[in-house]
């Protein structure tokens, strides 16, 4: 086989806590998003659009829809001859077995998985940002700039830059300092959690620190501490556009309400360069002759029978006349009864809602509503 | 089931007046019902009662039809073993002809009936729209011992019918094959169930006569054929020109339509495009409609299939009509009992008004 260009590695491991009911029952990545797709479908489609053809998925907590999801990649045409996706569970070697111990360390024990395509450079991306990218262009600054590893980072206006890792750059975009949510920073560019590292310095390094008992085996507090530290070349790539990192319930529900915004629903769902997603066998959406929808997006599949307003639909949902939903997102499959109120509130997937609830408060936090009863 | 079935879906005809639409498709790829194709209904139903070899006898003018099943991914029937065969079908395709199963096709592609050790041939035409379990069909024809068994399906108004009635004794063995009836009358489905060995014979028999339909053959012999028939109870829309096609569009506005052609565990499968959720802007005014994914809409649309990526700007109004994909509707544009195909730009301020027959807008044309 060729050797390739560039190998991705997706970690799709976390939990995500923070989502609660969301992620109760499927790992982060596999969360739905923005009405048919789930988190996973932007880093996938980026990686088919940039051109690269060979992605590991790094898969630990409740798996198993994520890897039916992505099955043979095909969705994302990524079912090809020498390359493809894989997802990669931790597993038992001779001398036993263990669980991922941090993002660094699920790497580790992938080593002979990218020794496999011999690749000359690794891109190691999160499962769970929502962003369109061309790594292409990533991976020529890191060859032009000669750099070890390149870090894409993103400017953040100065008084948030506490929640972010920080690099501090010289002159010329060389990362020199690397600080985890500064409590007074220096500079407003964080890090995207979007890395490429040269494959052999990346082995070694991953190598050394696993020997090293100290280590919490995290790329951010670790790896890139370590690089620095041995002079390496480490180089800031400035992303311009819509990124967001949908952590918490508060940033999963602006994130996806963001796409009502004009510019960001055509950034993100332009025909070209398109996100793809593994849901589509859904018939057009039917809207009743009670039904009535605005500000709002709709996916295939769903029947509109009450009043919609300012929320999404995710695939397949049924709303029954007389109900209101208001900014909103009503995960795929969910049943909505008769004459219900819904404002400021999550649905979960393949959830039903009986007929006269209300659930949620204008002006209220946002909820999240049941626990998801997955079909796929 | 043990017993092992082939298809054959016939895509080589255009019956009918269907205008523009039919001016450089066959009958079998004209889009329906927002993201669909004609013959997506019978390829689905073949993959979903468990047929995993399927031909296709294409059209001469088989662009459209082959850039929309390709290798048959979508019904899983990109396979080592048996999977989708396109077949051709001779230089004939789009003369206004009832024939769907022209003896010439079937005969020209015996081959693939030899090279199978399947035990029955679900042949279908490619037009209507319907969800059916062939498997019980299946069943019931080898049970009955007859070669052949026909699906038909009891109409109320058969004079709108065009092709055959079927008389049936207290069986259901065919008796009698027509093609003029009124009232209520078993119509034939464009769709029988055949014994692989059988009809290799019977290409044998009748191969001389290749300018018939394979049914008019079998009307002409019923005394010499047994032949059987399984009625289907289901849904059936019958598209055999404009007229149809609009109707049975339309008919999917009605949930009990919608739910049983695309709401049963039987999906019916489709090329994937891909789109984005239909965005519906401030000031969108939609009722009684089926809107696809990727549509933007600003204006209003009542009682209107809007396929995908169609973007109604504000101010227009859309009434009883289709717009197929990327459709452009600009501001104030008034349209009422229209079909506009793919591609159409209609220009700001332009009323289009069909009459009793809905207009035709031809492919890519702006106005």
């Amino acid at each position: 086989m060729k050797s390739k260009k560039c190998v991705a590695m997706l970690l799709a491991g976390g939990q995500g806590s923070r989502l609660g009911l969301l992620t109760k029952s499927i790992a982060k990545p596999a969360v739905s998003f923005g009405g048919k797709y789930r988190i996973i479908d932007f880093g996938l489609s980026n990686c088919v659009n940039s051109g690269i053809d060979t992605v590991g998925i790094l898969v630990q907590y409740k798996p198993l829809v994520l890897s039916k999801y992505v099955s043979t990649g095909a969705a994302w045409d990524l079912d090809v001859a020498e390359g493809g996706v894989y997802i990669l569970p931790p597993y038992a070697s001779q001398t036993g077995g263990e669980w991922y111990q941090g993002t660094a360390d699920a790497i580790y024990h992938n080593v002979d998985f990218i020794d496999m395509y011999s690749p000359e450079n690794v891109l190691i991306l999160s499962g769970d940002h929502i962003y369109k990218m061309d790594y292409n262009k990533m991976l020529t600054h890191h060859e032009e700039t000669n750099s070890d590893l390149t870090v894409s980072v993103i400017e953040v206006p100065m008084e948030e830059a506490s929640r972010f890792g920080i690099m501090t750059c010289d002159g010329e975009d060389n990362i020199v300092k690397f600080t985890e949510k500064p409590a007074e920073p220096d500079s407003n560019l964080a890090s995207m959690g979007i890395y490429i590292f040269s494959w052999p310095v990346l082995k070694k390094a991953l190598l050394e620190d696993h020997d090293d008992a100290d280590s919490e085996h995290d790329f951010g507090k670790n790896i890139i501490p370590k690089l620095l530290a041995e002079d390496k070349k480490l180089t800031a790539y400035r992303f311009k556009g819509y990124w967001k990192d949908v952590g918490t319930v508060d940033s999963y529900y602006e994130s996806q309400m963001d796409l009502m915004n004009d510019e960001v629903y055509v950034g993100a769902f332009s025909t070209h360069e398109r996100v793809f997603s593994n849901n589509n066998t859904y018939p057009p959406l039917t809207i009743g002759p009670e039904g009535h929808a605005e500000e709002s997006l709709i996916c295939n599949g769903c029947q509109v029978n009450g009043v919609v307003k300012n929320s999404i639909l995710g695939s397949g949902v049924v709303v029954e006349a007389g109900t209101v939903i208001e900014d909103s997102i009503i995960l795929p499959d969910s049943h909505i009864g008769s004459d219900c109120k819904i404002t400021r509130a999550i649905i979960n997937e393949g959830v039903t809602v009986e007929d006269d609830e209300v659930i949620g408060e204008e002006d209220g936090e946002i909820i999240v509503y049941g626990e998801a009863h997955l079909s796929i | 089931m043990n017993m092992k079935t082939i298809g054959i879906v016939s895509a080589n005809y255009v019956s009918g007046n269907f205008g523009e639409l039919t001016n450089k498709r066959t009958l079998a790829s004209i889009p329906f019902g927002g993201r669909y194709r004609l013959i997506d209904f019978a390829l689905s139903n073949m993959t979903n009662s468990g047929i995993k070899t399927v031909g296709v006898i294409a059209p001469y003018n088989s662009g459209s039809l082959i850039d929309h099943i390709g290798v048959g991914k979508p019904w899983s029937l990109d396979r080592k073993t048996g999977g989708l065969f396109v077949m051709p079908g001779s230089i004939f395709g789009v003369t206004l002809t009832g024939n769907r199963f022209l003896m010439r096709d079937i005969a020209a592609n015996k081959s693939f009936l030899e090279m199978d050790d399947a035990d029955y041939v679900v042949v279908t035409g490619s037009s209507d729209v319907c969800n059916i379990d062939y498997t019980p069909i299946i069943e019931a024809h080898a049970e009955s011992g007859n070669p052949i068994t026909i699906v038909t399906k009891k109409v109320d108004n058969a004079e709108d019918y065009r092709g055959f009635f079927v008389t049936k004794d207290g069986n259901g063995k065919v008796t009698e094959m027509v093609t003029h009836a009124e009232r209520t009358a078993d119509y034939f489905m464009d769709c029988f169930v055949i014994d692989r060995k059988f009809m290799i014979e019977f290409i044998n028999w009748f191969g001389a006569l290749d300018y018939m339909d394979v049914m008019d053959i079998v009307s002409q012999n019923l005394k010499t054929i047994s032949v059987g028939s399984y009625e289907f109870k289901g849904y059936f829309g019958k598209i055999s020109n404009l007229n149809d096609y609009f109707k049975v569009n339309m008919q999917l506005l009605d949930p009990k339509v919608m739910n049983e052609v695309f709401g049963s565990d039987r999906t019916i499968w489709t090329k994937v495009q891909d789109e984005a959720p239909a965005g519906f802007k401030p000031g969108s005014n939609v009722r009684n409609s089926l809107v696809a994914a990727g549509c933007e809409i600003e204006g209003t649309v009542e009682n209107s299939i809007i396929f995908r990526s169609t973007k109604v700007a504000k101010g227009a109004v859309v009434k009883n009509s289709i717009i197929l994909q990327h459709g452009d509707i600009k501001k104030s544009v008034k349209i009422d009992k229209a079909i506009l195909d793919k591609y159409v730009t209609v220009n700001e301020g332009v009323q289009i008004t069909g009459g009793e027959a809905p207009i035709v807008i031809g492919k890519s044309k702006s106005i």
